[in-house]
């Protein structure tokens, strides 16, 4: 369990967010609507301790080589989504700008913690689903700026704790105050058909007790044990990308206390949750 | 629908139908059959596209990993003379996670940004569609069982494996495609359905055969997948270049040989061990569903060439039904 008390005067909070579209639908399941509205909540909770920019790492921009950062000052366009393009909630407009000043010194800091860090800005560039689903709820007004990182999927854990690190040290030096977003799935046991939304239900019961599980530690305040768990809860419940945005969260130093579990539920089989740990 | 192209598992089949339409001097001449004319292992590191400076790609290079790139060169000039219809593609980077999807836009447009490589790949895509071919396939795969997707909406972006592989087969693009989706967890990199792929391939034999389509079938896979997390400041800088280690390269060369010795019954055998000791990309499913449309063929397979890229494995091959008739 982390032994700080303190939080940065940058921090404002923490929230752990489902990606997948379905959050959007016009006509949900039970299930998707409490997420969304969990993540409404966490995104008033976040707005409320003054957060003016969301930092975020989704697991659906993954990367394999270094870390990439956004520096695009403006990111608009119409999202695609690759597999639910016949859905309402496959077409997501999105108008996003990116906190430059902050992201620039985020780059910075990684470079000094000696990893690598690419420096992202080009015309058409696909931002994911995950991202743009997440600032939606959790800044439907879209007030706040934005920061994003890749996931790397070959990186050490260690690498991508070092990114949340880099990232309050890089709001300390600009006089920013963050909201830290991870972007993820519990496990991933997708449904292979095409179902109603009211028949959702999490695909494998081994997997539901293992989203459960965690989400219990998380709410014991206990991200440390989580983290010991990580690879394990991988193997046997095909957690998204390894639960490696956990990691990008509790490296940033921040998660001092208990989480607050707003929501858990099913898409499309897999396990979404909407988590917020106080600044 | 008929099964003479048909090519049952090893059963040399294929020499038969070149040998028969043929007599040993009449190379050159031979009739255009309809049915799958060949299948390519075809990577897709969109290193190889940049390396090529083509005019539809922004990125410039001083070039880098040649060897495939002359692979890929001589492929393209034996695909030429092959005169086929349409290029079928499995590639693993439009991944779909639910079901299999068939790209049915008649003539996909756009500018696709690669995330993982936007440095590499910033390319403007145009081609057109076999229509008729792709809705065929989905309509097949779906009466043999499988979850299946037409996807007509012109908004979703090519991805760079589609891309690559298709410029490095045809830099013209003037053949028409059918471009498949990879059915895979894109959040947990568990090992596609290499069952699915097999069936999926089976699909797609029967739909191009029952159209009467000439068609190579082309499966986007690298090898060895392990590779480095960090990259150097050239990318084409190929001091860096090598195998991931030792054990990654003797694998991928177990795997060649039994490609050059024409063994293929044993090859379908070893793809699922050398996906658990390689974490090969082959567990996509795009080299089974291949295989699995040509029909799991003995004594023809052909490596042109073996490279390295980011420390991955890749290897162009060619499995050629009609070897020895043209």
């Amino acid at each position: 369990m982390s032994s700080r008390t303190e939080t940065s005067p940058s921090f404002a909070g923490a929230v752990l967010v489902p990606g997948m579209p379905q959050l959007l639908a016009e006509r949900p399941a039970p299930a998707w609507a409490g997420l969304a509205d969990g993540a409404r909540a966490a995104g008033e909770r976040l707005r409320g301790a003054g957060a003016e920019t969301l930092v975020v790492i989704s697991t659906q921009w993954f990367t394999v080589l270094g870390h990439q950062v956004q520096v695009d000052e403006r990111l608009t366009g119409t999202r695609v989504d690759e597999n639910w393009y016949d859905f309402d909630y496959g077409t997501m407009h999105y108008d996003l700008h990116t906190d430059v000043a902050l992201a620039e010194q985020w780059a910075t800091e990684i470079e000094s913690a000696g990893l690598e860090a690419r420096r992202t800005r080009y015309e058409h560039f696909p931002v994911d689903t995950g991202v743009i689903l997440a600032n939606r709820l959790l800044d439907p007004q879209g007030g706040l700026s934005i920061a994003q990182v890749s996931c790397n999927l070959y990186a050490g854990v260690e690498d991508i704790a070092t990114l949340g690190r880099a990232v309050v040290r890089a709001a300390e030096s600009v006089g920013r105050r963050v909201g830290l977003v991870a972007v993820t799935g519990l496990s991933s046991a997708l449904t292979q058909r095409w179902i109603e939304p009211e028949e959702d239900r999490v695909e494998e019961p081994t997997y539901e007790e293992w989203d459960r599980r965690i989400l219990g530690l998380l709410a014991d305040g206990d991200v440390d044990q989580v983290l010991q768990l990580r690879e394990q809860y991988a193997r046997e419940a095909q957690a998204d990308s390894q639960l490696r945005a956990l990691a990008f969260l509790q490296g940033s130093g921040q998660l001092v206390g208990a989480a607050d579990v707003l929501e858990y539920a099913a898409l499309w089989g897999t396990g979404g949750a909407v988590v917020h740990w106080p600044g | 629908m008929s099964n003479v192209f048909r090519v049952p598992v090893g059963d040399r089949t294929w020499q038969r139908r070149g040998q028969s339409a043929h007599s040993p001097d009449a190379q050159g001449d031979a009739p255009r059959l309809p049915g799958i004319v060949a299948g390519v292992l075809a990577p897709h590191p969109p290193h190889l596209l940049y390396a090529e400076n083509p005019p539809q790609n922004e990125p410039r290079s001083e070039g880098g990993w040649e060897v495939l790139r002359w692979a890929y060169e001589d492929l393209r000039q034996r695909i030429r003379a092959m005169d086929v219809d349409v290029i079928v593609l499995h590639a693993p980077h439009w991944i779909t996670m639910v079901g299999h999807h068939v790209n049915c836009v008649p003539n996909p447009r756009g500018f696709s940004v690669e995330p993982i490589f936007p440095h590499l790949l910033r390319y403007e895509y145009a081609f057109h569609t076999d229509v008729e071919l792709a809705e065929a396939i989905a309509d097949q795969a779906h009466d043999d069982g499988l979850v299946t997707r037409k996807m007509r909406n012109d908004g979703v972006r090519v991805d760079y494996a589609t891309i690559t592989a298709l410029h490095l087969l045809n830099p013209d693009w003037d053949i028409p495609v059918v471009s498949l989706s990879a059915n895979n967890n894109p959040y947990f990199y568990s090992t596609s359905s290499l069952d699915q792929m097999h069936v999926l391939g089976e699909s797609t034999r029967k739909a191009i055969e029952s159209l009467g389509r000439r068609a190579l079938v082309a499966g986007s896979n690298s090898l060895s997948h392990l590779h480095w997390d960090r990259e150097q400041g050239l990318p084409e800088d190929m001091t860096y270049e090598h195998a991931y280690n030792h054990h990654q390269y003797r694998w991928d060369m177990r795997f060649l040989e039994l490609i050059r010795q024409g063994r293929t019954r044993e090859l379908r055998d070893l793809i699922p061990e050398h996906i658990d000791e390689t974490e090969s990309e082959t567990k996509a499913g795009s080299l089974t569903w291949m295989l699995s449309a040509l029909g799991w063929p003995e004594g023809i397979g052909e490596v042109l060439a073996y490279g390295t890229v980011i420390g991955t494995g890749n290897a162009v091959c060619l499995w050629d039904l009609e070897k020895g008739a043209r």
